[in-house]
């Protein structure tokens, strides 16, 4: 902890790790919550496995045609959108095979991403940091982004909060009330889109969906309105981000995998004490 | 058409994207004010029938107006109340939050609810019985209450016509016997038309039975005696009067 600290002051990538880990845990507090009500783990996941592909593309073009400004956050950002709203339409249009179309992008994603990894000219390394993450290589430029995507996010979900709180939980009385209910839906799945590129930068592509819901999954025990929870939600994603990137400093771990472990590993102390206290919310019991 | 007219289905067909057949030729006129019941056996389209005046579903051919216009153009005077069992039961809001969200509309507003929007919350859960309610969690209410909350949501848009959707359906005989009584003193100031599963038990206070029923399959009608009855299973849609004069024959129709 100590030797911690005394490099957090001295060098800037631990600096930017810090900020990387709360600003990821605001966006994937908020929309984590959604996520959960809604029920969409499933779909957040693709959309996060989706990103491979962007990321290796991006990167794969930023190397061949020597484009230094194309970084790969960038073909992450993009992918994930065109995922989120491919499969918004797709669900929205034709609901019976929803789950086949989910699953193909998932895993037609990812071959992608593997295949422009693989003719990628040089040192490989990125694949393993795309797919576990690794918040020690979270550059200035990507904090920027990273700053900006969040405050999209939380206006968003300021402006949008009652109509999206009221699809969430009654779409079909919305739909009676007249309300643009296809246009929340697909709001609300590229929100998960933004924050799911967040956080891939923080515990990489395989461990966002953990990131997502462990942190909602332990605040719905305790709290029983949406807000609280999306705040619960917050302090919880900050403390397992930052306290995972200060346990593996010193023994040289991947701080990804300590965040997870420790998020997994409160929700079930959670559970068990819940044996003492009557859960609040079916939804934990989901994850 | 005359403007006293609550609901006209004309000539109605309704059949689903498999092809079968749900609702066929359906002819019915009911006036404003009117206290309506529908009833049917399972599968014979009354919550289709629902739907369509809801406009959430189109027929596949023939036309349907409510309060005399398109279904989705009059939506804002119809107050709609689901069953309280298809929803998620720990969804995290409270009784207020899901009444406020009867206010919303296409119209986008954002931000915090007015504060008349907030008293007239607080006068529709008065309305429903659940006024020490208001800030309680919604998943902590039973059953009763939580179908209580989704009328008080409803009443929210100063309905013309008010829908139900089997709003006794895991109610006892005693909270059933409260909420018509509930329903009579509201139909004083707006129409209702509730779905009903139970055949058996159609309260006094109804004004109107209408029977759905899709094809001519026939159901043994056990719950019900009566030739009227009888006969009125071999129809597709009928309206009888419920004017406290059941008969041994059945149900007697004083005006028709």
């Amino acid at each position: 902890m100590s030797a911690f600290l005394k490099d957090l002051v001295e060098l800037p990538f631990l600096q930017n790790a810090v900020l990387a880990g709360i600003l990821c845990s605001i966006a994937s507090g908020i929309v984590g919550t959604y996520v959960v009500l809604r029920r969409i783990t499933y779909i957040a996941a693709a959309i996060s496995h989706c990103i491979l592909g962007g990321l290796g593309a991006a990167r794969y073009f930023a190397v061949v045609y020597e484009l230094p400004w194309l970084r790969p956050i960038y073909g992450a950002i993009i992918t994930a959108l065109a995922a989120a709203l491919t499969i918004g339409i797709i669900s929205l249009k034709a609901k019976e095979r929803e789950d086949t179309v989910i699953s193909a992008l998932w895993a037609v994603g990812m071959a992608v991403g593997v295949l422009f990894i693989f003719k990628t000219p040089g040192y490989n390394e990125d694949l393993m940091s795309y797919l576990f993450g690794n918040i020690l290589m979270v550059s200035r430029e990507d904090l920027l982004l990273i700053g900006i995507l969040d405050i999209i996010v939380i206006i968003l979900t300021l402006v949008f909060y009652n109509q999206t709180m009221a699809v969430c939980f009654d779409e079909e009385f919305a739909r009676t009330r007249g309300m643009a209910v296809e246009f929340y839906y697909l709001l609300l799945l590229c929100l998960t889109a933004m924050t799911v590129v967040l956080t891939v930068s923080v515990v990489g592509i395989i461990m966002v969906i953990a990131l997502l819901s462990l942190p909602v999954a332990i605040a719905s025990r305790f709290f029983d309105r949406v807000w609280k929870i999306m705040a619960a939600s917050i302090g919880l994603g900050v403390f397992f981000t930052l306290a995972g990137l200060v346990i593996s400093y010193t023994p040289n771990l991947p701080s990804g995998a300590v965040t997870i472990v420790l998020a997994g590993l409160t929700y079930l102390a959670t559970l068990f004490m819940s044996t003492m206290k009557k859960p609040i919310s079916k939804n934990a019991d989901l994850q | 058409m005359s403007s006293d007219s609550l609901v006209k289905f004309t000539n109605v067909s309704f059949a689903y994207e498999d092809g079968m057949n749900i609702l066929e030729n359906i002819n019915l006129e009911i006036e404003k004010g009117e206290f309506a019941c529908i009833v049917g056996p399972n599968g014979g389209g009354k919550t289709t029938l629902l739907k369509l005046m809801l406009g959430l579903l189109k027929p596949t051919s023939g036309t349907v107006e409510v309060l005399g216009g398109r279904p989705v153009d009059r939506r804002a005077h119809i107050g709609y109340v689901p069953q309280f069992s298809r929803f998620d039961a720990s969804f995290p809001v409270s009784v207020l939050d899901v009444v406020l969200m009867g206010c919303l509309q296409r119209r986008f507003f954002w931000g915090r609810y007015s504060p008349d929007q907030l008293a007239m919350a607080q006068q529709s859960l008065a309305d429903v019985g659940l006024k020490d309610q208001a800030l309680s969690g919604f998943a902590e209410l039973s059953g009763g209450q939580k179908q209580r909350a989704l009328i008080a949501r409803a009443l929210m848009s100063k309905p013309e016509l008010l829908l139900l959707d089997e709003p006794t359906a895991s109610v006892d005989v005693h909270g059933t016997e409260q909420f018509y009584r509930m329903f009579s003193e509201m139909n004083e100031r707006f129409s209702i038309m509730m779905v009903s599963h139970d055949i058996g038990f159609v309260s006094t206070r109804v004004k109107s039975v209408i029977c759905v029923r899709k094809n001519l399959q026939i159901h043994p009608v056990t719950e019900l005696t009566g030739e009227a009855l009888q006969k009125m299973y071999g129809l597709d849609v009928h309206m009888i009067r419920h004017d406290h004069r059941c008969t041994e024959k059945g149900h007697v129709c004083p005006h028709s």
